[in-house]
């Protein structure tokens, strides 16, 4: 059976090719005249939509393949060869990448013709189209990627496209830091991420380092290496996919455009940590503890970012809270060893989030750059497309039954319980709860009540319609993406999982059916308890209040950043300074003025020679002659 | 007999001359000094039978050349004033004597060592204007005609370092 | 005896090499350089009168030709260096120093 596939390449390229044209071409027009928008604007949205076209093409072409070796790979060139590693540029496709890259370009594609309609007006509109290419190219690089190796090629571009995007306003230097920000945390999770590479090479790197040999070989892996391998992974994983510790950069990365907070920041780079242990499923599946120690890393960062959302008041900042919380609910889903649930949960939270954000960058252009909830309100009147697109969102991820959400968080959860992770699933249901309430609490106070802020909401009015179809769109995602896994107990036949059955390596436990009612029930209780407690506070409208005590302890991140700053930043900028006071100029700079000192002073002893006087240089020469004689007077004797 | 006596003569009275001209304060009492010295050369080439090179010697370096040095002298009339301050020259000469010496040694031992240096009888036409003439036009042409050429490149050359500058450069 | 005229020969180029180093006096200098050109004339003189060859005296000939056009041009050199700074120290044209 054949399995090389020649366009697999092109599905990345093409965004790529995208992303230079339009760098060039902004690049050599933004001091003189510039070129109009529309032309920016078909460039930037060809390269997604081919991409899609080809996904799609992958998708039918993997379905029409029987199941065992439901796969296709292109070998583009060889990379680089030393030793027995044997890196080359190439392509896998199978049924978890196959899936990931669907909905990465499709969403991608929605949030480009998005950001056609937000970034209009912007001077440095070619600038972004240009770097959001590049991201979708380094995205699909890191999904499609046949081995850790190019995985990191598309790791790192994303996270370079990343700090790109967030420090796109850059004349505000608060961005700027931002996305320095982002960048450098991010760094410090690719340290983990090299040496598990790394330890994995080591180990078993010898009889191939792509996917498919690593599969073969991974039975011969010691089970400590295969421990320290599967969380030095995952400490990428936290810093990509911000989870704790290394979660502080994504509320921060806020501060970049909305649509690059929708696409980057919810949707698809973030989900990159979930994807990649999954896709290192064969490992995980071998080190249970490793598996526990993601489950409760995810669950703990849930629970706390579920509690900070509950006190924000940036529209922005309430959503990546809740987005680092959903994130957590996937890597705990990975973790208790339910692959494809949480896969299925990025797969569902795409759809939601994006919408959640695009929405609110509707909201924000409305009222004018405006993204405090306390001083919106009553917007229901104003952006009905809106208003009803993010009620879909909100409720999809509030965990609304019969929404997507639902259905994804809900069998996490499920899985958690029956694979005796009691803990886990108790905790994933108390924040279940926490999102509905903020989720609601954000919603009510935007689109319900009284206006707060009467001037900006009498000249708000809809987004155009470039904007508001992706909502559309995505709505509909939103609401009929779950019942793509629909679990037996509904009447479905789980097609995700059964789908994603070849990629992973996954056993599927069999808990009694009592249990699995216990636990939608759980689930279904806790969004409306969320509900009702927002309803009660927020739906009359209410005004911002003070926060004392822990709910000013929570609105302040429990200081979090600022226990970063002095423990870990400051010391080492104080190493720094040291290091630029007193190890520079004298040691390593000392040892390169030691050799011009030296050479100063053999110039300055030659230079007593140099008197000037040429009756004293016809002295050297005589004395010169004269040594020479004394010399060859002893041979001629 | 008479040849030994003459040869001690002459050489005494280069030495002298040529001692007076280094030790001596005023350009022009050197000037002097050197030409008893060239004098005495002269004589000392007669007595090597190098006849033409006797009477060049006379008329090119004693006449010509030491004529024009002592000219250049007179013409920038240096007086007691102008002269350099020397009190220093009886170090450097007795520093220089010691460098010198070893120089001096190592040639007087070549010397020494040269084979046959007794006094042959040569015929009558040696040295001569017509002997050195025909050596001079057959072997040494090339060389000959350079010297004219540097002769000319000298006399030009003096000309436009020594005269007057005619632009307002 | 051909050696005594070397030996002679010898001393004078010594004495002119001596005037060349310890005094300052332009003149003095140049006049020196020329003792010491003279006394290799004589070396030249003698050993053709050894080898009863004409080629030291043709050599002795170019000798002095190239002798009298140095001197042309450096007492040219002379009154220039006399006409800048109206002195006769060679210590006094020191710009190589250092």
């Amino acid at each position: 059976m054949e399995h090389t596939a020649t366009y697999l390449g092109l599905i990345p390229l093409m965004p790529l090719i995208g992303a230079v044209v339009i760098g060039l071409m902004h690049m050599f027009t933004c001091t003189g005249r510039k070129i109009p928008e529309m032309v920016y604007s078909v460039l930037a949205v060809a390269g997604p939509v081919v991409s899609t076209l080809l996904a799609l093409k992958t998708f039918f072409h993997l379905r029409a393949m029987p199941e065992e070796g439901r796969f296709l790979t292109q070998k583009v060139f060889t990379w680089f060869k030393v030793g027995e590693l044997d890196v080359a540029m190439g392509f896998l496709a199978d049924p978890l990448s196959v899936l990931m890259i669907v909905f990465v370009t499709f969403i991608g594609t929605l949030i480009h013709f998005y950001s056609i309609g937000y970034m209009a007006g912007d001077e440095n509109y070619g600038k972004f189209f240009a770097y959001l290419n590049l991201f979708l190219g380094a995205m699909l690089i890191l999904v499609l990627g046949d081995g850790p190796v190019v995985m990191f090629v598309g790791w790192e571009g994303v996270g370079l496209c990343s700090y790109l995007l967030i420090s796109f306003y850059a004349t505000d230097r608060d961005n700027v830091l931002a996305g320095n920000k982002a960048f450098i945390v991010n760094r410090i999770g690719d340290l983990g991420f090299v040496l598990g590479m790394s330890l994995l090479f080591w180990a078993i790197g010898s009889g191939g380092f792509d996917y498919l040999a690593l599969r073969g070989n991974a039975a011969d892996l010691a089970p400590g290496m295969g421990l320290a391998i599967c969380l030095l992974l995952f400490v990428g994983a936290t810093g990509k996919s911000a989870q704790i510790p290394l979660y502080v950069w994504l509320p921060d990365a806020m501060a970049g455009p909305t649509p690059v907070s929708a696409l980057i920041h919810a949707a698809t780079m973030v989900t990159a940590g979930v994807y990649m242990v999954a896709r290192f499923s064969f490992l995980y599946a071998h080190a249970p503890l490793a598996g526990t120690v993601v489950a409760w890393v995810g669950i703990l960062t849930a629970l706390l970012a579920a509690v900070f959302g509950m006190f924000q008041k940036d529209i922005k900042k309430v959503l990546a809270y809740s987005t680092v919380s959903q994130l957590g609910y996937m890597f705990a889903g990975v973790g208790v060893a339910a692959y494809s649930a949480g896969i299925f949960h990025v797969f569902t939270h795409a759809f939601f989030k994006a919408l959640l954000f695009l929405g609110a960058g509707s909201v924000i252009c409305a009222l004018h750059h405006q993204q405090d909830i306390w001083k919106m309100g009553g917007l229901k009147a104003k952006m009905p497309t809106t208003y009803w697109t993010m009620l879909i969102g909100c409720l999809a991820l509030a965990g609304c039954p019969l929404l997507a959400g639902f259905f994804s968080k809900d069998e996490i959860l499920y899985m958690a319980l029956a694979n005796g992770h009691t803990g886990v699933w108790l905790v994933g249901v108390i924040v279940a709860a926490m999102t509905a309430y903020y989720t609601f609490r954000m919603f009510f106070l935007v689109f319900h009540g009284a206006p707060r802020d009467q001037e900006a909401f009498s000249h708000a009015q809809e987004s155009p319609k470039v904007m508001t179809i992706p909502l559309i769109i995505l709505a509909v995602g939103a609401v009929f993406a779950g019942y793509l896994n629909l679990p037996a107990i509904f009447g479905g036949d789980q097609q995700v999982t059964h789908w994603l059955a070849s990629s992973l390596v996954e056993r599927h436990p069999h808990g009694s059916v009592g249990m699995e009612i216990f636990a939608i029930g759980a689930s279904i209780l806790a969004f409306g308890v969320g509900i009702y407690v927002a309803y009660k506070k927020f739906w009359l409208g209410a005004e911002e209040p003070e926060y004392t005590g822990f709910a000013k302890f929570a609105y302040n991140l429990f200081y979090v950043d600022q226990f970063y700053h002095a423990v870990l930043v400051r010391p080492y900028k104080a190493i720094g300074s040291t290091i630029q006071a007193v190890l520079e100029p004298y040691v390593t700079d000392g040892h390169v003025k030691i050799s011009t000192i030296l050479y100063q002073l053999l110039g300055r002893t030659f230079k007593v020679f140099q008197v000037g006087y040429v009756r004293i240089y016809a002295l050297y020469m005589v004395i010169g002659l004269s040594l020479m004689s004394l010399f060859l007077s002893q041979t001629l004797n | 007999m008479l040849a030994e006596l003459l040869f001690t003569v002459f050489a005494l009275l280069a030495v002298v001359g040529a001692l007076g001209l280094v030790l001596s304060r005023h350009p022009m009492n050197g000037a002097i000094n050197l030409v008893m010295t060239m004098i005495s050369l002269a004589g000392l080439y007669a007595l090597l039978s190098a006849k033409l090179i006797f009477a060049l010697q006379l008329i090119v370096y004693a006449g010509a050349i030491m004529s024009l040095i002592l000219f250049i002298i007179m013409f920038l009339n240096i007086k007691k004033e102008d002269l350099p301050d020397e009190r220093s020259r009886w170090g450097y000469y007795l520093g220089g004597a010691v460098i010198i010496a070893p120089v001096g040694m190592l040639m007087a031992k070549a010397v020494r060592r040269l084979p046959g240096s007794e006094a042959t009888i040569v015929g009558d036409g040696f040295g001569g204007v017509k002997e050195v003439g025909l050596v001079l036009f057959r072997e040494w042409l090339l060389p000959f005609e350079f010297v004219s050429i540097l002769l000319l490149v000298a006399l030009v050359g003096a000309v436009v370092l020594a005269g007057k500058r005619r632009s307002a450069k | 005896m051909i050696a005594d005229y070397l030996i002679l020969s010898i001393v004078l180029f010594c004495i002119g090499l001596l005037g060349v180093i310890s005094r300052r006096n332009v003149f003095t200098v140049f006049m020196s350089i020329e003792l010491m050109l003279n006394a290799a004339n004589l070396a030249f003189v003698a050993f053709a009168r050894l080898h009863e060859s004409m080629d030291g005296h043709v050599l002795a000939m170019m000798v002095m030709a190239v002798a009298a056009a140095e001197a042309a041009l450096a007492l040219a050199v002379v009154i220039l260096l006399h006409k800048h700074k109206s002195k006769l120290d060679t210590n006094v044209f020191s710009l190589l120093k250092g």
